[in-house]
């Protein structure tokens, strides 16, 4: 990866240096793009009465079929039980009779009913035999197809209403549909109503345009998106013919989606397909087998696929999250493809703790095997990095790496965790999520807001006391800082949006307009959220900067679609009816900081173990959803329960990661772990962050950056915001606005404009041609060339140069008259490499 | 599946088969044209363009696609790629690519016109198919109705005794005084959205269409049902046929956003105005027939010089489609309504807005008599305005569903309105009294309707 290992020559420096930059973007790319590649027969659906294995025991859902209608049907799955507690689905391979075709028929592995009466469904497997018992009654009656519950979910299964297409807000070709069905009175409107009914044809369904368009029979934008075999034909065709009218007041509704299986899986090859089926529960007490009309998605295509059926074929190994949605309801259930890799044996590391411990078996289950550790050298720079946000000393490294104490590393990470540094930099993090800038709090705010969140780093104030001082903050936002959180987050929207980013690790921007597209996240919940947060006034003072927060003790908030009073709404609880407390945030952070709430601590431990690895456990780390599974449960749940346990101290998370073999592996990949990206089998080189790298390069050059009028001691890594000082370096490598609570925004991609401030950006070439540089320094002492190189390369990678890169600088040096511009090409150089620029 | 197999040999056979002996010549508007229409063109249009190869017009499918090969070459069908396409055996490369392929006898048709020089036969070949192919006999409509349909056109025969209704495929002719069901017009697009009488009281315009497919003014002959003419074929419904007070010519709006203007007499377009943008939903002429004015879902309304088709103004204050437009009774002004539930009045000269005055509700229709101006719209109400100042006369109320047309009879001075759930009501412009309701749809009985 680090290929680029520099110095060559440098005579003709510029172009030398796009050259390089061009490797490091290059190395930066193939980073993040592995693909998985999938063998074409991968995708092939399983047939083979191998595959069956030897099962000891058959399992079938349901355990009886119950159909009340001609229109109803029931999928069957049969799982096998193995004697090594394995299970495989056997759904596709096992053979399904039925003993009365008079009552029941089976197409593939589903039930459907012919007449009244009641049957058996006679499963062989493996040599093993099992009995389902039907029961089919009112087979004659008809059943009217409902609107909601048949049409709306029928468009909903052919993605007609999703977001690209009808579902955006103004629709596409003049016909809009509520985003995923959350708005059926709308949806009501332009399907029967709207356009003179045009769209609905009750006397020649067929010919309705509904269903004419998808089917391609009249020209559609979107193309051909129906099949006369689809399910979901049927149903909307039938609704047509009923009258295609919306559902009389009182028609039950979905209140339940069950899923089945509905606990994760572990297929192991051969095994690699699970049939899914869902039953819908509906408000009446019925229920419906909905397997046909469900819409499946899987969090990874590249792992695994879902048919529209429900049957999942997986294509690698690894972990997804099956999705299962219908209307706004919505289930997952993980499973995960386990694939003999030629050649691979186990061998397991010695763990240094729990985090190796679940890494290792997550690594071990997927065929895996974790990197070495890294070196010393590369340890050190890494851990400075990572803790205090810069790089060590030339002689903070040279003791370091002279030390030869067993327990050198477990001690150097204690000591950084109580640097100063430590909390600075850490601040800076939390700036980011809070918004820290002097253009929303003010000038002598943001120094006080920051100054205060530094010190709570600094103390370890525990997480929870963190959070709780924020949430329920008032008074004088120069008295109080904290409650300047109610500065940033300006009014009852925002307050929702950054304290569910922050706090829950869900991204609720959409909820505001619509149900969550992907999430369990509807509009009532967003508003019912924002009962705790609408009472929050503020108020402008006599002094300058300063605001007051404070709380009313009336005001509610309304739904703008349903035009509803919301009452609070707490996530996993439902709507609160009887608040005591006068300020109700108190109540909201009684429940958030609970150690029984399951985000809380889950997004904070996840947060800790993204700022130390190239992505979180869940990834993007403000983005937990049942569609974005974490890729180590196990792991995450630990740090949780760990961090918890610990009273929500961050630095014994910390500390517990920074002294696991996982932290400290090499980022060198071996043979049998170059395609994991998510497992943590090796580290992933990352490009410092803007004010890291500012800090790297200063402290290389050993030439300070002054940032206007803040002390001259301030690092870039210490700035309290970002508008305090405008500095382009920082903005080019992605410093952000800190407009937005999400973590996104810092960019962590390369760009043209990094390349251009290393190729001959003012900031570099001032430092280089400083007169009292790190290496005009070294030969105003007379140093030879030598010992200033090797002063370089402790100070930019905390190493010693190899003998070819010695030689090599050497050489350039000698073959030029001026030595002090051939050092500048030296050290110019070094800070082009990939060794440099990345921490690894 | 079988059976598509036995077709697919039997089209086989077809295509190597020669037709030496054909008699008549084939036509390519009366024959091949329906085929390409209801097989090709939802693929091969203006809006997909599959291939980027389109049969839209004769022109463009003589035009070869992507693959560069020639679609149709004169008196050789084996070398005209649309012939091989429809005849693959490879389900990858037969056209139509999903369902079921084109049947033996609609193949060995284009076959035959290929063979014996795929002659044009139609008026332009860059018009669309669908305004050469021949007119379609419109099948009957049902005997009873299943369900009602919505009322989207009415209209009074000249003495007011009976009233026009449109219906699925029908006209429904029924007594205003007891609601009864006279007779029946058939052979009539799928959907009727307007009907007008010409001021001889003898021929009908009816503005009519399938919903994306088809769109026609049919001009019937009232006593006999005939249809006397179709013009303005084109390829989505028209919303909207208007006589021009003296009679002399007819304006056709429609879905494909054009407005059409024929001359009665001989049924011929003088001109056709494309400056909307989307459906064109209501037409209005002036008292002089010197004006017209359109309203739009592309959400304006514009009013054009007729003798030369010059937009002279765009009125674009509803921000919402616009669905029913009317001229001032002075003549210099629009009344225009439509999704933002008001009623604008505006000024011809200078696009500004006069006045406007709340509906309450969407509204569908808006047409004048008698110095009143009238709505309908979706809150069930209909309203009754003074023409000269838009002030509310009085709000005329009982229907169950979104009113969706109307239309007044001066001599009688009486308004029949329709609503989406197929009920007529007519009313006493007088004192707003309702003087008879009934479901204008035959087969179904009102107390069923009414439930």
């Amino acid at each position: 990866m680090l290929r680029c290992s520099m110095p060559q020559r440098i005579s003709n420096g510029m172009c030398l240096a796009l050259l390089v930059w061009a490797q490091c973007s290059n190395a930066l790319a193939e980073d993040t793009s592995k693909e998985t590649k999938v063998a074409k027969d991968d995708k092939s659906i399983p047939t083979k009465v191998d595959e069956v294995g030897q099962p000891v025991r058959l399992e079938v859902f349901p355990s009886s079929v119950k159909l009340t209608s001609a229109r109803q049907a029931a999928q069957i799955i049969v799982t096998g039980h193995y004697a090594d507690s394995s299970v495989r689905d056997l759904t596709l391979l096992a053979k399904f009779a039925s003993s009365n075709s008079k009552v029941l028929d089976l197409r593939g592995t589903t039930a459907l009913p012919t007449g009244d009466g009641t049957a058996e469904i006679e499963i062989e497997v493996g040599g093993l035999r099992a009995k389902l018992p039907v029961q089919v009654t009112d087979f004659g009656k008809v059943e009217r197809v409902t609107f909601e519950n048949g049409a709306l979910v029928a468009l909903s299964k052919q993605g007609c209403n999703s977001g690209a297409c009808h579902g955006s807000p103004s629709g596409k070709g003049g016909f809009r549909l509520s985003l995923r069905a959350f708005d059926p009175k709308l949806d009501e409107l332009t399907l029967i109503r709207e356009d003179f009914g045009r769209r609905t044809n009750a006397l020649d369904p067929d010919r309705s345009l509904l269903l004419q368009k998808p089917l391609m029979k009249v020209a559609h934008g979107g193309g051909l998106q129906l099949s006369k075999n689809n399910p979901a034909y049927t149903v909307l065709r039938d609704w047509i013919a009923e009258g295609g009218q919306a559902d009389p007041v009182g028609q039950a509704r979905c209140v339940k989606l069950e899923v089945h299986p509905s606990q994760p899986r572990v297929l192991n090859r051969p095994a690699k397909s699970q049939q899914f089926a869902v039953i819908a529960h509906f408000s009446d007490g019925k229920q419906r087998d909905v397997t046909q009309l469900a819409a499946y998605s899987t969090s990874d295509e590249e792992i695994a696929s879902i048919s529209n059926d429900g049957l999942v074929i997986g294509h690698d190994r690894g972990e997804i999250a099956v999705l299962v949605r219908y209307l706004e309801h919505i289930e997952s259930v993980n499973l995960t493809f386990v694939k003999d890799v030629e050649g691979f044996e186990w061998k397991e590391p010695p763990a240094n703790n729990y985090v190796d411990e679940l890494v290792y078996s997550k690594l071990r289950q997927l065929r895996y095997q974790p990197s070495e550790t890294c070196t010393d050298s590369e340890f050190i720079r890494r851990i400075y990095l990572d803790v205090i946000g810069i790089l060590p000393t030339l002689d903070e490294t040279l003791v370091f790496l002279a030390n030869k104490s067993s327990t050198k590393r477990a001690e150097l990470v204690e000591h950084l965790l109580n640097r100063p540094e430590y909390s600075k930099f850490w601040a800076l993090k939390w700036g980011d999520l809070l918004r820290l800038t002097s253009s929303q709090v003010g000038v002598e705010g943001v120094h006080k807001y920051h100054r205060w969140i530094e010190r709570a780093i600094q103390q370890n104030m525990p997480y929870d006391q963190f959070a709780r001082a924020l949430l329920t903050s008032s008074g004088s936002t120069l008295e109080n800082p904290p409650a300047s959180f109610y500065r940033t987050s300006a009014d009852m929207n925002d307050r929702v949006e950054t304290v569910s980013q922050i706090f829950l690790g869900a991204r609720l921007q959409c909820a505001k307009c619509h149900n969550h597209p992907f999430e369990r996240w509807t509009q009532d919940n967003y508003y019912g959220m924002g009962a705790f947060f609408n009472r929050v006034q503020k108020k402008k003072t006599l002094r300058p900067d300063e605001q007051f927060v404070y709380t009313t003790t009336a005001g509610e908030v309304t739904q703008p679609r349903t035009g509803q009073q919301m009452k609070p709404w707490l996530p996993g609880v439902g709507s609160v009816n009887d608040l005591t407390e006068q300020d109700r945030r108190h109540a909201f952070a009684d429940w958030l900081t609970n150690p029984k709430n399951p985000f809380f601590a889950r997004i904070e431990a996840n947060r800790l173990w993204s700022q130390l690895f190239s992505r979180g456990i869940v990834d993007p780390i403000d983005d937990f959803r049942d569609s974005n599974p974490p890729s180590n449960k196990d792991l995450l749940d630990r740090l949780a329960e760990d961090f918890v346990k610990h009273g929500f101290d961050r630095k014994h998370i910390l500390r517990v990661i920074l002294t696991s073999r996982t932290y400290q592996a090499s980022y060198q990949t071996n043979k049998f772990n170059t395609d994991d990206t998510k497992c943590f089998s090796h580290q992933e080189p990352r490009l410092l962050g803007a004010e890291q790298l500012l800090d790297a390069i200063c402290h290389v050059t050993d030439v300070a950056e002054q940032f206007a009028a803040l002390p001259a001691s301030m690092k870039a890594t210490q700035l309290p915001a970002p508008d305090l000082v405008k500095n382009d370096f920082l903005k080019v490598f992605g410093q952000p606005e800190r407009q937005t609570v999400c973590a996104c925004e810092r960019a962590s991609e390369s760009n043209l404009g990094m390349a251009i401030q290393f190729f001959n950006g003012p900031l570099i070439y001032n430092k280089l041609r400083h007169e009292k540089n790190r290496f005009r320094q070294l030969m105003a002492l007379d140093q030879p060339n030598h010992e200033i190189i090797r002063q370089l390369y402790l100070a930019a990678v905390c190493r010693l140069p190899s003998d070819k890169e010695l030689l090599a600088s050497l050489q350039h040096i000698d073959s030029k008259e001026d030595r002090a511009a051939a050092l500048e090409d030296v050290c110019w150089s070094l800070l082009n490499t990939n060794e440099f620029l990345f921490q690894h | 599946m079988r059976q598509a197999m036995w077709i697919l040999v039997v089209a086989l056979v077809m295509c190597q088969a020669r037709w030496v002996n054909a008699v008549e010549t084939t036509s390519f508007r009366k024959d091949v044209a329906p085929i390409l229409l209801d097989n090709c063109v939802a693929c091969h249009g203006a809006k997909k363009a599959e291939g980027n190869f389109r049969i839209d017009t004769f022109a463009k499918l003589k035009t070869a696609g992507d693959s560069e090969s020639p679609p149709v070459v004169e008196k050789k069908s084996d070398e005209s790629e649309i012939l091989r396409r429809i005849c693959a055996t490879d389900i990858d490369e037969r056209m139509p690519p999903e369902g079921d392929p084109l049947t033996a006898d609609q193949i060995s048709v284009i076959k035959r016109w290929i063979d014996e020089g795929a002659v044009f036969d139609g008026s332009a070949a860059d018009a669309q198919l669908a305004a050469i192919v021949p007119p379609p006999v419109h099948p009957d409509p049902p005997v009873t109705y299943p369900s009602t349909v919505p009322i989207t056109a009415v209209a009074f025969s000249p003495d007011g005794k009976e009233l026009v209704v449109g219906g699925y495929h029908e006209l429904s002719i029924w007594n205003v005084e007891s609601g009864n069901l006279i007779r029946r017009i058939k052979n009539i697009g799928q959907r009727v959205h307007s009907l007008m009488f010409h001021i001889d009281g003898k021929t009908l315009a009816v503005g009519c269409g399938t919903p994306g497919k088809l769109g026609e003014v049919r001009l019937v002959e009232f006593a006999s049902g005939n249809v006397q003419k179709v013009i303005g074929t084109t390829t989505d419904v028209v919303f909207d046929a208007v006589y021009s007070p003296d009679g002399k010519r007819l304006a056709a709006g429609s879905a494909d956003a054009m407005i059409r203007v024929f001359d009665v007499n001989s049924g011929e377009l003088q001109r056709t105005i494309a400056s909307h943008s989307d459906w064109i939903i209501s037409l209005a002429w002036n008292a002089d027939g010197s004006k017209l004015a359109a309203a739009s879902r592309d959400k304006t309304c514009k009013v054009f010089d007729t003798s030369n088709g010059e937009l002279l103004v765009t009125y674009s204050g509803h921000n919402q489609p616009v669905k029913g437009i009317a001229f001032h009774p002075e003549g210099n002004e629009i009344f225009s309504a439509g999704g933002d539930n008001k009623l604008h009045r505006w000024k011809i000269a200078d696009g500004a807005k006069s006045a406007d005055v709340a509906t309450g509700g969407e509204v569908m229709r808006l047409f004048r008599g008698d110095g009143f101006l009238f709505s309908v719209a979706a809150d069930k109400i209909v309203r009754q305005f003074d023409a000269a100042n838009q002030k509310a006369v009085r709000t005329m109320e009982g229907h169950a569903d979104w009113v969706v047309s109307g239309t007044y009879h001066v001599a009688s001075k009486r308004l029949a309105t329709g609503a989406f759930n197929g009920e007529i009501r007519i009313w006493n412009v007088g004192d707003g009294s309702l003087v008879k309701a009934f479901t204008a749809a035959p087969g179904i009985t009102q107390a069923v309707a009414a439930k």
